[in-house]
């Protein structure tokens, strides 16, 4: 357990010490402290995963050491150490893109980053409802700070960002507060097999799902997302994307699956599914008439969460471990790749100086790889093996495809998958269009390039590891 | 009906004008003060509910500092903007509050769970679990307050995760004050002379905050009181002072502010890593020691949520990035 503590307390020590030394260290060390910090604390993950796949159990800890009941209770299961991991490496891979491209990035970046690390690692590991809704304030705050980073233009929607988020935190606050009320506990395990499927119990958990498919951005509550990620800097873009939106996922899950008595979580199931797969279809062509490169890929996130929603739905009505699986392997599928679709649209507009889509014409000759990283984590997001999207899409179409009832599922998932080729092909075809070349202003940053391919590379080689990953995910998933 | 039901339903009744008023106020300045009144009944509510130590914080914090912050965000706002919208209407607001307590009051009379929670039954004990083995605890807590062995012991993991929320903002604030921005951008944000009354009064006031404030903080560990609190009267004092223009901005270039802005959350960090690297495990006080080591984060704490609280209600350019 130790390993996980040292996970979540080094990004935020780093991050307190680069708020206290300020402007006394140059931006340079300022990031290299945020990187190697995220650095050890990716190892200290890895060998949290090892810890309790050696245990083949989830650990607990009783914060204080007071009796269970009274103390707040962490959890390090197999999932949370993987989620644990998956957070260090988006990292790591984003801090090294915004540290060593040739923009540079705003100095303060590097102390939220770390906060925003520290905040995620936390809710990873709180097995507390009220523990939880701290962690998503922290989460919250980190993350508006972070679009407001990109100055005057980013104001209004952050505004609106941090508005809604707080709407939502108060909106899942209340729905602790009755639990509590109801109940007189807080901790995730106890109140697991006590919960009953009654009016209080309803309530509670309805406005807790309101909050967090608020702050998650699930279909219908989408709206703020496209203008604050679009607005953001690259980098937090694809940490906004790639992360912040699958912390509320994670505590939807939670609370889903393990709080809620399973007769009402079959109830909400296909409830879930259904809006999932809206989101899928509606998010993709969104996606698809957008104008500009950012939005594109921020509507496209809208979609991709579609899928895990449909995940978590399906998983509740027919309460199917396999589900489980597919869920949690989109949700690293779907950040590493859209990580690098961020950076590798950034990089493109910033080399292309256009933020339209129609700019992109030739792109495969004047900003090679930049696109090639594009077209690579598209394909993994449109689900083409042997890429993570691929893995994730088998594991969640297997069960849909076996049975004859289910098939209507599995379309809403092809319909997906075509709408998703739609927009990626959209860009990957102008990209083609060598006739008409948009000439670069400036020279291709070919660090930030290649650094923007990174992901998507790692999420082609996700596929190498499925079998671990499954494993892990089926072994000791709760 | 008991006697104190009257003043028990006169609360709730104005609670809910208050609101209303502050919701619906055709003047901005009329909505701002009947917030701050909002504030001031929420505090008694908390007061009423036995609950003094969340009355403290919501009148310093809800109705104090907010109210400045309302303030003084309402002087950069253009003179047309002072009267609300107009054409907002509150027949939407009204019809939701009706059909949703319609709704609720429905739903309770087809389900009687909550009759049978005992939530509605006044003469049963619904005493949570928790406070039961809270109370049970706190001797070996250190403090002999509860509410602060659960603030500082055993939920101590939450309270320092909120120091950090309060950090945070200040973050997110200080993103509003790009480096680059030179400070004449905001020149009309400066603070007005201020009468010599008020800075008579200020003067004669912040002391007796100040002393409010340490004697709130030494009092946390036997009764209600304790770092927010004691932190947000600080913070108090630092804002009267600064608007008066008696105190110079605050400069965040200085070491010795960032120093106490993290101090307090650095220190409760470090004890934290500390008690699960040579001790029991993480946050694990040992017994010995919890009593020192709670009020030594509760002086740290304060410090920090005081420097932290001015900073996010009167942070200006010049404060912030200079």
């Amino acid at each position: 357990m130790n390993f996980a503590l040292l996970s979540l307390a080094i990004p935020l020590f780093s991050g307190l010490l680069l708020l206290l030394c300020g402007r006394a260290l140059r931006t340079r060390i300022t990031g290299f402290i945020a990187i190697a910090s995220t650095l050890i604390s990716l190892v200290c993950a890895w060998f949290a995963l090892q810890e309790v796949a050696a245990a083949g159990t989830s650990l607990l800890l009783n914060l204080g050491g007071w009796e269970t009941g009274l103390a707040i209770r962490m959890r390090l299961s197999s999932l949370s150490a993987l989620l644990l991991l998956f957070t260090a490496l988006m990292h790591l891979l984003i801090g090294l893109y915004a540290g060593l491209n040739r923009a540079g990035i705003n100095r303060d970046f590097w102390a939220l980053s770390c906060f925003l690390h520290g905040s995620l690692a936390a809710l990873w590991l709180s097995a507390d409802l009220f523990n939880l809704y701290i962690t998503l304030e922290l989460l919250g705050l980190t993350a508006v700070a972070m679009v407001a980073l990109s100055g005057k233009k980013a104001y209004r929607p952050a505004a609106h960002y941090l508005i809604l988020s707080l709407a939502a935190s108060l909106f899942y606050l209340l729905g602790v507060a009755l639990l509590y009320g109801r109940y007189g506990e807080l901790d995730v395990l106890l109140l697991a097999p006590r919960t009953e499927a009654d009016v209080t119990t309803r309530l509670a958990l309805l406005l807790m799902t309101t909050g967090l498919m608020l702050k998650s951005a699930l279909w219908p509550l989408h709206l703020w997302l496209p203008p604050a990620h679009a607005s953001a800097p690259t980098a937090v873009s694809a940490l906004l994307s790639g992360l912040v939106v699958k912390g509320p996922l994670y505590i939807l899950w939670v609370l889903w699956s393990e709080v809620a008595p399973p007769a009402l979580a079959q109830q909400i199931g296909p409830v879930l599914a259904i809006a999932g797969m809206i989101a899928l279809t509606a998010g993709g062509l969104s996606a698809m008439r957008s104008p500009s490169i950012k939005t594109l890929v921020a509507y496209s996130t809208v979609a991709q969460l579609g899928y895990a929603l449909m995940a978590l739905g399906l998983l509740l009505t027919w309460q199917l471990p396999q589900m489980h699986i597919a869920l949690w392997l989109f949700v690293i599928a779907h950040g590493l790749a859209k990580a690098s679709l961020f950076l590798a649209a950034g990089e493109m507009q910033s080399s292309l100086g256009t933020r339209r889509v129609a700019g992109l014409r030739g792109a495969t000759q004047t900003v090679p790889v930049a696109m090639f990283a594009f077209a690579v984590a598209g394909g993994s997001l449109i689900g083409l093996p042997p890429s993570g999207g691929f893995l994730a899409k088998w594991v969640l179409l297997e069960p849909l495809l076996s049975q004859p009832q289910n098939w209507p599922w599995a379309l809403g998932v092809l319909l997906g998958t075509l709408v998703s080729a739609a927009y990626i092909f959209r860009v990957v075809a102008l990209s083609f269009d060598r006739a008409r070349i948009n000439p670069p202003d400036i020279n291709p940053d070919r660090v930030g390039h290649w650094l923007a391919l990174l992901p998507a590379l790692m999420v082609w080689g996700m596929a190498l590891s499925g079998e671990w990953l499954i494993q892990l995910l089926a072994g000791g998933g709760v | 009906m008991s006697a104190e039901l009257l003043p028990d339903m006169t609360l709730t009744l104005l609670l809910l004008i208050m609101a209303w008023g502050a919701l619906y106020a055709p003047q901005r300045s009329d909505a701002m003060a009947l917030f701050i009144a909002f504030g001031v009944v929420v505090a008694l509510i908390w007061a009423r509910l036995d609950a003094p130590d969340l009355a403290l914080a919501e009148a310093a914090i809800g109705a104090g500092l907010t109210g400045v912050l309302l303030m003084h965000a309402a002087r950069a706002l253009p003179d047309e903007l002072h009267r609300s919208n107009r054409t907002a209407t509150y027949w939407g607001a009204l019809a939701f509050a009706v059909v949703a307590s319609l709704m609720f009051l429905a739903h309770l009379l087809t389900d009687d769970s909550l009759l049978n929670a005992g939530l509605l039954d006044t003469d049963s004990d619904v005493t949570p679990s928790l406070r039961v083995l809270a109370d049970a605890n706190v001797a070996d807590s250190g403090v002999s307050h509860p509410v602060t062995a659960v603030l500082l012991n055993f939920r101590a993991w939450d309270t320092l995760l909120e120091l950090l929320v309060l950090l945070f903002a200040l973050s997110g604030l200080r993103q509003l004050f790009p480096r680059e921005s030179a400070p004449d951008d905001h020149a009309t944000s400066r603070w007005p002379e201020s009468l010599a009354l008020m800075s008579a009064w200020a003067r004669v006031l912040a002391p007796l905050l100040v002393v409010t404030g340490g004697y709130l903080l030494w009092r946390g560990s036997s009764a209600p009181g304790g770092a927010f609190q004691a932190g947000s009267l600080l913070a108090a004092a630092a804002v009267m002072l600064r608007l008066t223009g008696l105190l110079p901005a605050l400069r965040w270039s200085s070491v010795w502010l960032r120093l106490s802005v993290v101090a307090g959350a650095l220190f409760f960090l470090s004890v934290a890593a500390a008690t699960a690297i040579w001790g029991d495990g993480w946050l694990t006080y040992p017994a010995a020691a919890s009593g020192l080591l709670i009020v030594s984060i509760e002086i740290f704490a304060t410090l920090s949520i005081a420097i932290t609280l001015s900073l996010l209600v009167i942070g200006e350019w010049e404060d912030l990035r200079s």
